[in-house]
């Protein structure tokens, strides 16, 4: 009786936070659906779609290439927003990240795998050192997060565009970007003939790590009680700046490793603006708000927007349902969302 | 019949009964006292009597008629005005604005205000309630604040007038001034109902007096013929012996500061403090809430910036150290605010008692946590305390006053650190819960450790304090040992004055 009534009560208190997101899909999933009645769609046929072009055959292997950067991207939001930072700079740490990781892979003298290594490490220092400059900013001078790290976007985009533009551009090719990164410094397929490479592992472990952190370290701790209040974190002894300036790193450190993983794994150059253009940073602040900067919540809720994402592209090309449907449910998810802490209060 | 009956009424919050068949009868003119510990349903009662709340059973009966109240406006409307503890007013307009607000006297569109100031003027003699109707709400201080509460309900011809706490945030010389308004508000027919939990003052003021616990009636006393002893028992439901403290050999200086000063928007809230604290000492800081004491506390403790002067830690300078740096040298400190500052609402208990020590053995190892330490470690604190909580992992938000204090409190002693600073350690908790904590208090000082107590509440400071400092515009004006003090000096001096 006791170890029932103890698992039961367990189970609601895991359960119970997550009601009101499953609630808030459902309804998103509905709104889609009147959508598509009244522009004269059949609402099974395009979620049927959505579905299947998101998880049948090869798709889901499209799915999970695409969840691979977007749990990224999502990571890089979550940790700060754990702590109620935003971290609204992701994009130029992506950028600097993977600018830094062609330069490296392209012209560091080492044998292919050392320079693998090398590019991805210098991804993951860059975006870190970039981060940390918005937090010293902070902590230093007062100027708010929020405000630097957005602002600083756009010198990072704009540096790398200048870099591939005028002293690293490829002539052969008609776009801004360096040239092409030799096959031994690449990461390689994980699975023979899909589009899902090695960079799947890094950012599982990436997770991973963040996960059980977040859930068994003393630092995980702080962050999490920083968040619940910030007032109460500083009066208990936890070291804000520092925390502030720890948070920033390890954000833009992943933000940068995606940055990496997209040119060393999937596009092999660094193109001015293709590793924004897919704006993942964005889709990864959603993730992370959906779950409020829970690491497994965000997780997967970044798996969910990967299949949305797919599956929206292959609705587009199957049933020419424009795929712009997938990007309102997820807003009025997100939306839906934001409702909810008025209406469970009242209630 | 009487002349305000609040017949069998009964409220519940999801499930709680925070009025289980309350009956309360109010004679015209009478000062009638409502008391009980936090949570025994008195606000919920007065929020009834307000139009705030509706009565899930029960109703109202006034001058005869049943009342039906379905919001505050209907209840000023029937002549029942309410002044709450936390004042509801335009800090930015003047006093007359203020008191005639939506009854504004009106010449065509535009407020008549040669009248209005005419009129609140006859107000304030009649009742002999001085104000000056021109003053900006801002620069009044807090009991003028409280008389321009109670004009404006006398302005809406309140007939029934319900004070809550209304003497927290008042000096002795205030309260006096407010208990002589009230008796002569209740001899020309208005009548009273003060909501309390001070005995002193309803001894000294109330004509009855209705105690509630656990949201029923447990006792109607007659004033005249009961004793304070008498009626903690009717809230508690058992005698509390109150605690005081017997004086101790002081050891040596393990908190001292020297000509501190804090500022802020060009203002020294904080002016040229000096203070040292001994082991074995509890040093008391008197004065009303706003005088600098919480600069002064956050600045000994690293929460501010110091603008002058320093700060010594067991012979350690520490002035410009964070707090964890603070804590680490051996610095405890139970906040003011318990919900803002002191603790977590979302987070579980076993989360915010974990808070300080979440780094070191045995809660962390190596940097990971213990979750099965943290819990028992949760566990015994709750019961060394007598926390009611249903778990561990219950949210602290949800705990009333006096059970999340305790929380706090008991985290802070759990640090056995020497030196601890208690700030307004009692606020807001009900009698068992400050006996406990004054008990609590005294333990630390007789295992040798140093206590600096900030409180609003000059009994609470007389009751446990060796030495007395009373701080008055951000400085400290004057310092008695506690045989010397009483709380005529101690008033004087917390509203700004001095021997003559």
């Amino acid at each position: 009786m006791r170890i029932a009534a103890g698992v039961r009560s367990h189970l609601s208190r895991r359960v119970a936070p997550l009601l009101p997101i499953v609630g808030a899909v459902a309804v998103g999933f509905g709104v889609c659906g009147l959508i598509a009645l009244w522009v004269g769609l059949s609402p099974s046929l395009m979620f049927r779609q959505l579905l299947q072009g998101a998880v049948e055959g090869p798709q889901l292997f499209e799915t999970v290439a695409r969840a691979v950067p977007l749990v990224g991207m999502t990571l890089a939001a979550a940790i700060p927003l754990r702590a109620g930072i935003v971290n609204l700079g992701a994009d130029g740490q992506l950028a600097l990240g993977g600018c830094a990781a062609a330069i490296v892979a392209l012209y560091f003298p080492a044998p292919d795998l050392v320079r693998l290594g090398m590019a991805l490490a210098a991804a993951m220092v860059v975006g870190a050192c970039y981060a940390a400059l918005a937090a010293a900013g902070e902590i230093l001078a007062g100027v708010p997060l929020l405000l630097s790290t957005w602002l600083l976007t756009y010198p990072a985009k704009g540096l790398c565009g200048y870099l591939v533009r005028t002293p690293l551009r490829d002539p052969s090719t008609a776009w801004p970007s360096t040239a092409r990164i030799a096959v031994g410094a690449r990461l390689g397929h994980l699975i023979p003939g899909t589009p899902v490479n090695q960079g799947f592992l890094l950012i599982a472990l990436v997770a991973i790590a963040v996960i059980f952190l977040d859930r068994h370290s003393s630092m995980g701790f702080e962050l999490r009680l920083r968040g619940l209040n910030e007032r109460f974190a500083r009066y208990g002894g936890v070291a804000l700046n520092r925390q502030t300036l720890g948070v920033m790193i390890a954000s833009g450190a992943i933000a940068g490793l995606v940055g990496a993983i997209m040119v060393l794994g999937s596009q092999f150059r660094y193109t001015d603006g293709a590793l924004t253009a897919p704006q993942y940073s964005w889709s990864g602040t959603l993730a992370a708000l959906l779950a409020g900067g829970e690491p497994v919540g965000s997780v997967i809720a970044a798996v969910l927007f990967a299949a949305l994402q797919t599956g929206g592209f292959a609705m587009e090309r199957s049933v020419e349902i424009p795929r712009v449907l997938t990007m309102v449910l997820q807003s009025v998810i997100i939306l839906f969302l934001a409702m909810r802490g008025a209406i469970w209060k009242r209630a | 019949m009487a002349y305000l009956e609040m017949i069998d009424i009964v409220k519940r919050y999801s499930g709680v009964l925070a009025n289980d068949h309350v009956d309360l009868a109010v004679e015209r003119g009478e000062i009638h006292a409502v008391m009980g510990e936090n949570g025994a349903g008195k606000s919920t009662l007065m929020s009834i009597l307000y139009g705030l709340q509706s009565p899930d059973q029960g109703y109202l009966r006034f001058k005869g008629s049943t009342l039906l109240l379905q919001s505050p406006l209907d209840a000023i409307a029937h002549g029942i005005g309410m002044v709450r503890q936390a004042f509801r007013l335009f800090e930015s307009l003047s006093v007359w604005e203020n008191i005639v607000y939506r009854r504004e006297p009106r010449r065509g569109i535009f407020v008549d205000g040669a009248r209005a100031r005419a009129q609140v003027q006859e107000l304030a003699r009649r009742h002999g309630l001085p104000i000056d109707p021109m003053a900006r709400v801002a620069h009044l201080p807090v009991g003028v604040r409280q008389r321009l509460e109670i004009l404006k309900a006398l302005y809406r011809e309140a007939q029934v007038l319900i004070l809550d706490e209304p003497t927290a945030v008042l000096t002795p010389a205030e309260v006096a001034t407010l208990f002589t308004v009230m008796k002569s508000l209740a001899a020309s027919g208005c009548t009273i109902l003060l909501v309390t939990h001070k005995l002193n003052e309803v001894m000294a003021v109330s004509d009855r007096i209705t105690v509630l616990r656990n949201g029923r009636v447990a006792e109607r006393l007659v004033t005249a013929e009961t004793n304070p002893n008498a009626i903690v028992r009717a809230m508690t439901g058992h005698p509390v012996t109150l605690q005081t403290s017997k004086p101790r050999e002081p050891g040596t200086v393990k908190l001292e500061a020297r000509g501190l000063t804090v500022e802020q928007h060009g203002r020294r809230v904080v002016d040229d403090v000096s203070l040292t604290v001994r082991g074995g000492e509890i040093v008391g800081i008197a004065g009303v809430a706003g005088n600098g004491q919480s600069e002064l506390i956050e600045a000994l403790m690293g929460l501010t910036v110091v603008a002058q002067g320093s700060v010594y830690l067991q012979g350690r300078n520490v002035t410009h150290d964070s707090v964890a740096a603070h804590r680490a040298s051996g610095l405890s400190y139970i906040a003011e605010d318990r919900a803002r500052t002191a603790s977590a609402a979302a987070a579980s208990a076993t989360d915010n008692l974990a808070m300080g020590f979440h780094c070191q053995p045995p809660l962390a190892h190596r940097g990971l946590l213990q979750q099965k330490a943290m819990r028992k470690w949760a566990r015994g604190l709750i019961e060394q305390f007598d926390i009611k909580i249903a778990s561990v992992d219950t949210a602290v938000g949800t705990l009333s006053g006096g059970n999340l204090q305790k929380i706090v409190t008991a985290r802070e002693l759990a640090h056995n650190a020497p030196v601890l600073i208690a700030e307004q350690p009692t606020r807001g908790v009900d009698v068992g819960a400050i006996s406990f904590i004054h008990g609590e208090l005294l333990r630390e000082r007789e295992r040798g450790h140093a206590i600096l107590l900030v409180s609003a509440e000059l009994s609470e400071i007389l009751a446990l304090a060796d030495r007395i400092l009373v701080m008055y515009e951000g400085r400290i004006v004057a310092e008695f040992a506690r045989a010397d003090a009483d709380e005529a000096t101690l008033g004087l001096y917390m509203a700004g004055g001095t021997r003559s």
